[in-house]
């Protein structure tokens, strides 16, 4: 079953990338980014580091999202 | 039915290819798309997928995580600590220098007004 | 006929398609190497420094590679994280006073007083305990910098003040070497495990000498590093 759920996982993180990259919006794009962060936090977890495993759920959630936001707010959806 | 995907060389394979596609992945939308973000993000989408295959091209999934309980010194069905040290500064540190790069395209939005990298030729002339 | 040529090249997206060909060549080479070597060798890397890492006395064995044996590029990574820090200071300063435009939401300010003390004990908990389950520095040190993200987007008028952060982080710099520099004077290596460090003790809050000393200082100055990104993020769009 172990397998199964990785398998799974790695699916839907490069449908979830795939369609982080070719978003004509940036928001939508920075959304489906932080999934991208989610299902490697799950990775991470069946991979038996759970250090790796905090580390990336801390960071993508909280520092590397405003990131992009600010970044949004700077610069803005034009082109 | 699924209980092939268990073996550790098809679980291997499967680190393997995933993370590969992932890396790609990135790898093309860094090349092709032309908002300054949208290249930060595939950047990033490229770091995650090296850290999934350092971490699982070590993996055995019946050992159990690298930690000790208290006076229990039997090492022999853990997994490599190393690979996860490596990984865990590698995070911060990747985070900290996409910080660096927004920060300083948010300075060249306030200079100049542009975010498609097509039109940065100031240097061209 | 030449402008027929450029019509046609006109309408292929041929940025498009050649970074589809050159990362499907790519993909094919590296899984080539990846899948016919596989990787056998560097699967016991590591079990010789898991036996090491019983004499030292420290239960997680992740926290006795990144600050004991790995120690000395642990220092050299704080110090590239200190230069990003410093980097992103410097192209984001922001001499105006920032001028409050509109107010928090009131259910952002009350829960943000009640939710701060949280995350900061869950950050402090995560840091010192990091010798003893998952968790250490890096991961608490972050934690706390996203408590002051929340004080800083609930409240306009919050700043960490910059004398605190320049002593912290001083203090933090320094002692690491100082812990180091004794370590060379008393058992000739740097970042010597001076300190008991008993296999008896594993477990306990104090075990492992050295290790979760240095785990409290690296967690210290990630925390305030990061703190200054994210108020340099957040101070700078406010006078937009």
């Amino acid at each position: 079953m172990t397998g199964f759920i990785i398998l799974s996982t790695f699916i839907g993180l490069i449908i979830v990338s795939f369609a982080a990259i070719i978003q004509k919006k940036i928001a939508d794009s920075i959304i489906l980014f932080m999934g991208v962060g989610l299902g490697s936090v799950v990775l991470f977890y069946l991979f038996k580091a759970p250090d790796v495993a905090l580390t990336e759920a801390v960071i993508s959630a909280g520092i590397s999202s405003l990131i992009f936001l600010m970044a949004l707010k700077h610069l803005g959806e034009q082109k | 039915m699924f209980e092939f995907l268990n073996q550790p060389e098809v679980i291997k394979n499967i680190v393997i290819i995933g993370s590969m596609l992932l890396f790609f992945i990135g790898l093309f939308g860094l090349l092709t798309r032309k908002h300054i973000i949208k290249i930060f993000i595939s950047i990033a989408i490229m770091e995650t997928a090296i850290f999934l295959l350092f971490i699982g091209l070590t993996v055995k999934l019946d050992f159990i995580a690298p930690i000790l309980d208290t006076a229990h010194t039997n090492v022999s069905n853990m997994n490599d600590p190393i690979p996860h040290a490596m990984v865990l500064t590698a995070i911060v540190i990747a985070m900290s220098v996409l910080a660096l790069g927004v920060s300083f395209a948010i300075e060249y939005f306030k200079l100049t007004g542009k975010t498609n990298i097509d039109e940065m030729n100031e240097m061209r002339h | 006929m030449n402008r027929r040529k450029i019509s046609i090249k006109r309408e292929l997206p041929t940025a498009t398609l050649s970074g589809f060909v050159l990362s499907a060549l790519l993909i094919l080479t590296i899984l080539n190497i990846l899948l016919q070597n596989m990787p056998h060798k560097i699967e016991t890397a590591g079990d010789l420094l898991l036996k090491l890492n019983t004499t030292e006395g420290v239960a997680n064995a992740v926290t006795t590679v990144v600050v004991y044996f790995r120690g000395f590029d642990t220092l050299g990574e704080i110090s590239v994280l200190f230069i990003a820090s410093m980097g992103i200071g410097l192209m984001l300063r922001s001499n105006t006073k920032c001028n409050i435009k509109s107010e928090s939401n009131f259910m952002l300010q009350t829960a943000s007083k009640i939710l701060f003390p949280v995350i900061l004990l869950f950050g402090t908990y995560v840091m010192i305990y990091g010798h003893l389950s998952p968790g250490g520095g890096f991961q608490g040190g972050v934690i706390i910098a996203s408590g002051v993200l929340l004080l800083l987007i609930s409240d306009k008028a919050f700043e960490v003040p910059h004398s605190v952060i320049v002593a912290l982080e001083t203090f933090a710099g320094v002692s690491y070497v100082l812990i180091g520099l004794i370590g060379l004077l008393v058992l000739d290596t740097f970042l010597g495990n001076f300190l008991p460090h008993d296999i008896s003790q594993m477990g306990m809050l104090l075990s492992g000498g050295i290790i979760p000393l240095i785990y409290i200082i690296v967690g210290i100055k990630v925390g305030s590093e990061m703190s200054m990104i994210v108020q340099n993020l957040i101070k700078r769009s406010d006078d937009v």
